[in-house]
């Protein structure tokens, strides 16, 4: 792998939080139900999360434009502050990781 | 059953002898297939698609065929690429002399700890609007160095960027000394960049 290495910092480690994301689509379709549950949430929370992501880079584009009042940004930030929270709060209730929502979306992954 | 590896020009230069390899041409284009081994998805399993792979683009322009492309026979893949043939060639014609580069981007907060806690909702978004800040210092640049990039959503909270460079062979050392050159200019910052690899994030037809 090293010689796949163009520049890394030297804590490289922390790059390597990353595992394989391939927990929600490897299982056989039998495979027992809570994983499947869990599958299913990886998948779900991993769409949510590039929404999320999307609807915030919008809010900075509207906010870089001018055209909100100090409160508007505020009562905007406060709303992708708490979905943030919520965020987390799901990951942990399905004991998932943010790396876990590292599956490739495909063409939808580019519409960031 | 047969697996995908690559579509490229035909006719090409001798497949390297990675697998049992064959070549299956459509007019001016070729599908690179071998023998499907076991379904199994595991991650050696990718490793070794992904040699073959890059073993291929070692002399010859490709696009790479993602991993798990399972087709009944060689006509199969035949029709699979005179089906798309234009748009395959195009693509094909897109990422041409070139190759796949990728980028990793981690901030640092203060003291390398964790980023305070948001006031507010407004402290909420200008904290977001300095992790947009910090990408574009990095992607910006190193867009100017390729012919084409993607950025990828990153679930993990402080990596501000994931990007895909599609650079030409011959500037891939300049890049790397650019992003050398990044970091020295943002010592809090942690780059990584790796490659060459396939030009995957470009390859779509």
């Amino acid at each position: 792998m090293n010689d796949k290495l163009l520049h890394a910092p030297p804590e490289l480690d922390l790059f390597a939080a990353d595992r394989p994301a391939i927990d929600a689509l490897s299982r056989r379709v039998d495979a027992d139900p809570e994983n499947v549950e869990r599958g299913l949430a990886q998948l779900v929370l991993t769409l949510v999360e590039l929404l999320r992501q999307l609807m915030e880079r919008q809010a900075l584009r509207r906010i870089d434009a001018g055209t909100l009042t100090d409160e508007q940004v505020e009562r905007l930030g406060t709303t992708f502050m708490e979905l943030d929270k919520r965020m987390r709060k799901l990951l942990e209730e399905f004991g998932l990781q943010e790396e876990d929502l590292n599956i490739d979306l495909g063409p939808l992954g580019n519409l960031l | 059953m047969i697996e995908l590896y690559a579509v490229t020009d035909h006719p090409t230069p001798p497949l390297p002898d990675v697998a049992p390899l064959r070549v299956v041409p459509c007019r001016d284009l070729a599908a690179v297939c071998a023998p499907a081994g076991d379904p199994e998805l595991s991650p050696e399993a990718l490793w070794r698609h992904e040699e073959v792979v890059e073993a291929l683009m070692r002399d010859r322009d490709l696009l790479p065929v993602r991993f798990g492309t399972r087709l009944p026979d060689e006509a199969a893949a035949a029709r699979a690429v005179a089906d798309r043939r234009e748009a395959l060639a195009v693509a094909l014609q897109r990422v041409r002399g070139a190759v796949e580069l990728a980028v990793r981007l981690l901030a640092e907060a203060e003291g390398g700890q964790e980023a305070e806690a948001p006031a507010g909702g407004a402290d909420y978004m200008q904290q977001r609007r300095a992790a947009a800040e910090v990408a574009a210092a990095i992607h910006a640049p190193l867009s100017r160095l390729a012919r084409a990039s993607a950025e990828r959503p990153s679930p993990v909270r402080n990596e501000v960027l994931r990007a895909a460079y599609l650079v030409d062979r011959e500037a891939v050392e300049r890049f790397g000394h650019a992003v050398a050159g990044l970091q020295r200019e943002h010592p809090r910052l942690r780059i990584l960049c790796t490659g060459p690899w396939p030009p995957y994030s470009f390859a779509e037809a």
